[in-house]
Formats: structure tokens, C-alpha cells, sequence
């Protein structure tokens, strides 16, 4: 089963009286355990993409399918427990919740209403910390931790609900290239050991290959 | 977990919040403890004295020290229908000199047993000879406690003081009940021609099955050149007491808006800066109502604190002021604040809550340098 499926996926805005395309018919299927890299200049529609794919927008036309379940038609609320149970996501740069230590911020995420108990959350978290090197910063804030470090428990957070699809919107921008690199190889371990599909949106094309296939997109339009 | 965290990893502002909450509901706490013992010192006596219904001098307009009731009046009051019992109440002001200081006090004569007689003795009796006088206890200290003597100035006649009333004042000043004979002497010393000593008003209990108000009716009707006021009136249009009154209630107000808008600004100010944080939070998967209830937890905390930290306050003043100034603080004031404090706030914060409730969860990708909170 795929992991992610966008069929004849469109999506428009509309500004004054003119219609902006940001997706222009978009056809994509990402495998249950792929890394797919989405490539493109800014304006291009990568994140219009990543947003419809993780149930933040919706499209105006066309169908998407995550983890097997129809979300083209949900409704916001159906959204919002969609994101909180089957999608993961790292943003660019502000991705914790500054007052909470980095075990808080993966625990958040079982406070939105998780069928998991209080202890099994806090196991689960300490756990994939401390896969991401981070036992040791767990009760940090993270105000105390540097940008490569806040990035891997964001990673971490991602991981929290066992997602089906992880979506990565330009992990490493604000990183340096070494940094930025030991985060992806960090990305691929974490989302490979655990057969879950990733999309990672980049405009760096350096970092196209940790992903098992790269896909264009120009104004909105996809290209393999 | 949300609310609580911050608070946790913020103390110093938060506290500071409840702390600025806790000092307003103060304010506003012992301002209405004060108004209530200023106008008990103002009217206490007519609030507390056994006529359901007093009748003035019309051209009084309502002030017992300018009113008097002339004899034929008197007893066309007494004549009315649904009059249970009546008798005169006098008041004057005389100087009288006690511990050795010469102060003006206010006088009431009483028939003893008749309507008008003071209802909160709380120590002693009642008088039942001319020289005999009931005194507030709020004076006691200076002269007027139970057992000491006073001397009118003009006229030099002694009073032992034999009870003592609470909450009983009238004008702001010592207040001394006396029998309606010793008020005529204390008047016939001081002013050797007057031929007859006439009551100020007329205190008036109704038959059974009458109201207070439908006698004082009935008078106001039956009986020209008088104006017939239940107790509760003349209480609160008393000259004076109305604008001090309206005055107090402005400062309140404004105090309770005061308290909105603090409340209100301060959780705007922290909801603006970590918008970027909320909406994040959305987008990862929290409901609407999860970060709502998250702020309405907060809210509700520093509201709560500032509320205790206030009636301690208040409690802690109240007990230091009463030596001097007798105050003190109803519970019902404090219920109807601590609810009103909590309702004002919800209405201060109501833009935040519905700033909150709005936040779209897509905007995650374009707020990603607006902050760098994370």
C-alpha cells in the first residue's frame, strides 16, 4: 500500500480577480517505505504540496490518500486528529514549543487526546531521544540546545505517533552543511529503520541524495 | 500540561500578573469595605433603630437634623390607618465634653419602648432615666465606654453611659441615645428659653399586615407638610450619602475595568508572542479546544491567586484598620467581587480566546521565520 497518493490534485487561490494555480494537476504516489526529495524553486508549489499531503490545506480538486484513508473531504476537526495520528512533520525552523524540555515536546503530542497512557508516552519519548543522541538533553529547553540538536527532536516529535508518511519541510535551511547533512543521514536511519515514507521538500539539490527518488516541481507542475 | 509548564518555567511573570490582579482586587475590596463603614458612620443610627418608617418635615428634604414635627402633625400621623405604634425621635448635635475633651456628638431621644429605639446594643442596656445614655462602641476608647460619664458643655448635665451600640453612628460622629426626657433637658440646659422640646421625626411601626412602604403611602396620602420614608430610604437618600455613594461606585468600576484590561492585555501580549508556537501546535495535531482550555486554565489560575492574595490583603487590613476605624467586609462582597473579578476577566481575554480559536494551522509553513522561538 502506498504510503501517500495524490491524484489530479489542484489547488488555487484566488487574489483580486485573478486565479493563482499553485498545483497544477499533480499525480504522485510515495511507496510505504520510500524517501521521496521534492525539488524545486521557492514559489514553485513544494509547500502547497507538503500541506495538502499532511491535511493542513485542503485541495480544491482531485483526490489524497494517506496511509489508505480518503482525506480530500475531511473536515477540520477530522483534519486535526488526522495530523495528530497519521502524519508526521518537520517544519523549517520553529518547531518546539519553547517552555517545554525536549521529552515535554515529544510528549505533547499524547496530550491531544492519544489513546496511550501518560507512561508509555514518556517511555516512548526517552526512547527515541535516545536514538537521536539526545538522552542526555532530555530535560533541556530548548533555549539550551543548539539548532542541529532542536532539529533531531523535532525529528523526534515527528516520530512520536508512529506515522505512516513523515513530511520534512527544508530540514537543514537553517543549518550549516555539515550540521545540515548529519541531520538528513539522521532522517533517513530514523525513517528507514521503521519502514515509514518520507517527503523531504529542499531546494538544496545536495540533499537529494539521501532520498531514494527526487521530484521536480515547477510552477506547480511535477516532474520525475 | 501546556498551561501549567509555562506557568512553571515562567514564575516571575505570571506572578507578577497575579500579584498586580491580587493588589486591584485589594483596592477594590477595602474601597467597598470603607464605603460600607462610611456610610454606616453616616446613617448606622437610622439603619438601626427599631421605626420601620419615619416621617420628616417635608422642607427637611430628608435631613433628620433639619426636620421637626409639630405637635398637631403628630397626631394626625398617629391617626393614620395601618399605624401600629409611633413615637418621636429627636436629634441634635450638642458639645460634650468626655475624658476631659470637648467633642460635638449626636443626640437621639428615644421613647423607650417605642418605635426608635436602637436595635444593636451589644453591651449594657438600654437607658431608663434622663442621665443615663447608650454609646457606639466604635467611641468607647475615647471616653465613651460602658460605665463612664460625659457632660453636655452648655448646661452641664451628666450622662452615665449604661450600653453600648454597634454600627449605630449618625454623621460621622460620636453618637449617644438617650431617653426622649433626657433630651429635653439636655435642650431646656442649653438654651433656657425654649418652651417645648419637639421631635426631629416620627418613628412609626405599621399594624400587622401592612407594609412599611404602603404606611409610609398611606401617610405621604393622609398628612400635609410631612414626607413618610421607610427606613431603607431614609437611609440611602440621606443628603450626602447618594454622592458619596456614586462616587465610590465610579472608582469601582472603573477599578473591575481595570482589572479586564490588564488581564486582558497582559494574555494578549503572551498569546501575539508565541503565536508562532500555537500554531504549530495546531498543526501537529492539537484541537482548537486543547489550547483554549489551555489559556482558560491560565486565566483562571492567576485570577484565582490574585483573588486570595487580595481578600488576604483586604482580611489583613481590615483587622489593622478596625482598632481605629471601624471596617469591616461583608462575605457577600467577597463572593459577588471574586465573581465579578472572574467574569471581567474572561471578558478582558475574550479577544485573545477568540484570537486563539482562530488560528489557521496551515500558516505553520509561512511562520517559520517570524519568530525563531523554537
Amino acid at each position: 500500500m502506498a504510503a501517500l497518493e495524490l491524484s489530479s490534485v489542484r489547488k488555487t487561490y484566488t487574489s483580486g480577480d485573478a486565479e493563482i494555480v499553485a498545483l497544477d494537476h499533480a499525480t504522485l504516489e510515495v511507496g510505504d517505505d520510500e524517501i521521496l526529495a521534492l525539488v524545486g524553486p521557492s514559489g514553485s508549489g513544494k509547500t502547497t504540496l507538503l500541506s495538502i499531503s499532511g491535511g493542513l490545506l485542503t485541495p480544491s480538486e482531485g483526490t489524497v490518500v494517506v496511509g489508505g484513508q480518503d482525506i480530500s473531504t475531511y473536515s477540520a476537526k477530522q483534519l486535526t486528529a488526522f495530523r495528530r495520528d497519521s502524519v508526521g512533520f518537520v517544519f523549517q525552523a520553529v518547531n518546539l514549543v519553547p517552555f517545554l524540555t525536549a521529552r515535554e515536546n515529544l510528549m505533547i503530542v499524547n496530550d491531544f487526546g492519544s489513546s496511550r497512557s501518560h507512561k508509555d508516552a514518556k517511555a516512548r519519548a526517552e526512547k527515541l531521544l535516545d536514538e537521536l543522541g539526545l538522552s542526555h538533553r532530555v530535560d533541556n529547553l530548548p533555549g539550551q540546545m543548539s539548532g542541529g540538536e532542536r532539529q533531531r527532536v523535532a525529528i523526534g516529535r515527528a516520530l512520536m505517533n508512529e506515522p505512516a508518511l513523515v513530511l520534512i519541510d527544508e530540514p537543514t535551511s537553517a543549518l550549516d552543511t555539515k550540521l545540515g547533512e548529519q541531520v538528513m543521514e539522521l532522517i533517513v536511519s530514523e525513517v528507514k529503520s521503521r519502514d515509514t515514507a518520507a517527503v523531504i521538500v529542499t531546494h538544496d539539490q545536495r540533499m537529494t541524495r539521501y532520498a531514494d527518488r527526487t521530484v521536480t516541481i515547477t510552477d506547480g507542475v511535477l516532474a520525475a | 500540561m501546556l498551561a501549567g509548564k509555562e506557568i512553571r518555567r515562567a514564575k516571575l511573570r505570571f506572578g507578577l500578573l497575579s500579584g498586580a490582579v491580587g493588589l486591584l482586587v485589594f483596592l477594590i475590596l477595602f474601597q467597598q469595605a470603607l464605603l460600607g463603614s462610611l456610610l454606616l458612620s453616616f446613617t448606622g443610627a437610622l439603619e438601626n433603630q427599631s421605626g420601620t418608617v419615619l416621617v420628616f418635615s417635608e422642607e427637611a428634604r430628608k435631613n433628620v437634623s433639619g426636620s421637626v414635627i409639630l405637635p398637631p402633625e403628630q397626631a394626625q400621623i398617629a391617626a393614620v390607618e395601618g399605624v401600629g405604634s409611633s413615637a418621636g425621635l429627636a436629634e441634635g448635635t450638642f458639645t460634650i465634653e468626655a475624658k476631659g475633651t470637648d467633642v460635638d456628638a449626636s443626640i437621639f431621644g428615644f421613647q423607650p419602648g417605642g418605635p426608635g429605639e436602637p436595635t444593636r446594643l451589644v453591651e449594657g442596656r438600654l437607658p431608663t432615666t434622663p442621665t443615663e445614655a447608650v454609646a457606639s462602641k466604635e467611641d468607647a476608647s475615647d471616653g465613651f465606654g460602658l460605665g463612664d460619664t460625659v457632660t453636655s458643655v452648655d448646661g452641664g448635665i451628666t450622662l452615665t453611659i449604661v450600653g453600648l451600640t454597634e454600627r449605630s453612628r449618625f454623621s460621622v460622629a460620636p453618637t449617644l441615645w438617650v431617653t426622649f426626657d433626657g433630651y429635653t433637658a439636655l435642650r431646656k440646659a442649653s438654651n433656657p428659653d425654649a418652651t417645648a422640646v419637639l421631635p426631629s421625626v416620627i418613628a412609626l411601626t405599621p399594624a400587622p399586615g401592612v407594609s412599611a412602604s404602603q404606611l409610609a403611602a398611606s401617610v405621604n396620602e393622609q398628612v400635609d407638610g410631612v414626607q413618610a420614608l421607610t427606613r431603607s430610604q431614609a437611609v440611602n437618600e440621606a443628603p450626602g450619602v447618594s454622592s458619596v455613594n456614586t462616587s465610590f461606585q465610579l472608582i469601582l468600576v472603573l477599578a473591575f475595568l481595570v482589572v479586564a484590561v490588564v488581564i486582558g492585555f497582559f494574555f494578549l501580549i503572551l498569546t501575539v508572542q508565541k503565536q508562532s508556537t500555537l500554531t504549530v501546535l495546531r498543526a501537529v495535531g492539537a484541537p482548537t479546544s486543547y489550547l483554549v482550555k489551555a489559556l482558560l486554565k491560565q486565566i483562571f489560575l492567576v485570577v484565582g491567586v490574585g483573588l486570595v492574595v487580595g481578600i488576604l490583603l483586604t482580611l489583613g487590613a481590615v483587622k489593622g484598620a478596625s482598632a481605629g476605624l471601624p471596617i469591616s467586609l461583608e462575605p457577600t462582597t467577597m463572593v459577588v467581587t471574586a465573581v465579578g473579578v472572574v467574569l471581567l476577566s474572561l471578558v478582558g481575554s475574550l479577544f485573545t480566546l477568540l484570537r486563539v480559536g482562530r488560528i489557521d494551522p496551515a500558516d505553520v509553513m509561512n511562520r517559520q521565520n517570524a519568530g525563531g522561538l523554537a
